[in-house]
């Protein structure tokens, strides 16, 4: 249970810089209400060339199907467990200057206010030999 | 029921410098009502070496090493 207390907070920033923003990445200035940003990846690293390799999927790993950890907690599920009161003072934040050089991977660079994000990234890395390293038969 | 007041009173920030944020992160500047973030990563050991193991010597002093499994042999 949440009780905002208003004037929402604003945010203010006199530079920001980003040098990279990919696979899935968020860069959001303003409020947002939900944001589910979901990522599945298999990073290959073969040692032959992709063309001839052939494909990789993902219903081959387990990883991809796993369920996500659940919190298994009724007082929580039913609001009763934290209360809590903001009280904003001052209703501005102020930033000077932001330099990031990357953002990857469902995450989020966010200069604003969020009432729920849920982001979820699964990699699997893998390495393929030319030649196996066991027998086979 | 726990009760939980926050006072948010003046904030400023002079200079804020990260290499990165990655896989299910968050960075950010402003209020938040619920976070959840899931990250899942697998991957081979480092210690799998598919080609010829450099030819490194024993370090000084391995014989007086206290706790570690022995380096020759």
């Amino acid at each position: 249970m949440i009780q905002q207390n208003y004037p929402i907070r604003l945010t203010q920033i006199g530079l920001v810089s980003v040098v990279d923003c990919s696979i899935g990445a968020i860069i959001q200035f303003g409020d947002r209400a939900e944001g589910t940003p979901k990522l599945n990846a298999l990073a290959v690293q073969r040692a032959i060339d992709h063309t001839k390799a052939g494909s990789v999927y993902f219903e081959s790993y387990e990883i991809f199907n796993r369920p996500l950890p659940k919190l298994i907690d009724p007082v929580a599920d039913a609001g009763e467990d934290v209360s809590i009161r903001r009280f904003n003072h001052c209703p501005r934040i102020n930033v000077g200057c932001i330099y990031v050089t990357a953002v990857g991977s469902t995450a989020s660079l966010l200069a604003g206010n969020a009432m729920r994000t849920t982001a979820e990234s699964r990699i699997k890395h893998i390495r393929q030999y030319e030649k196996t390293l066991i027998n086979v038969t | 029921m726990v009760n939980f007041t926050v006072h948010n009173c003046g904030l400023t920030v002079g200079t804020i410098e990260i290499l990165g944020v990655s896989a299910a992160s968050m960075f950010q500047i402003g209020d938040s009502d619920y976070v959840t973030l899931y990250s899942m990563f697998d991957t081979p050991p480092e210690s799998v070496i598919a080609g010829p193991i450099a030819p490194l010597p024993v370090p000084e002093g391995e014989a007086d090493a206290v706790g570690e499994a022995p380096m020759a042999g």
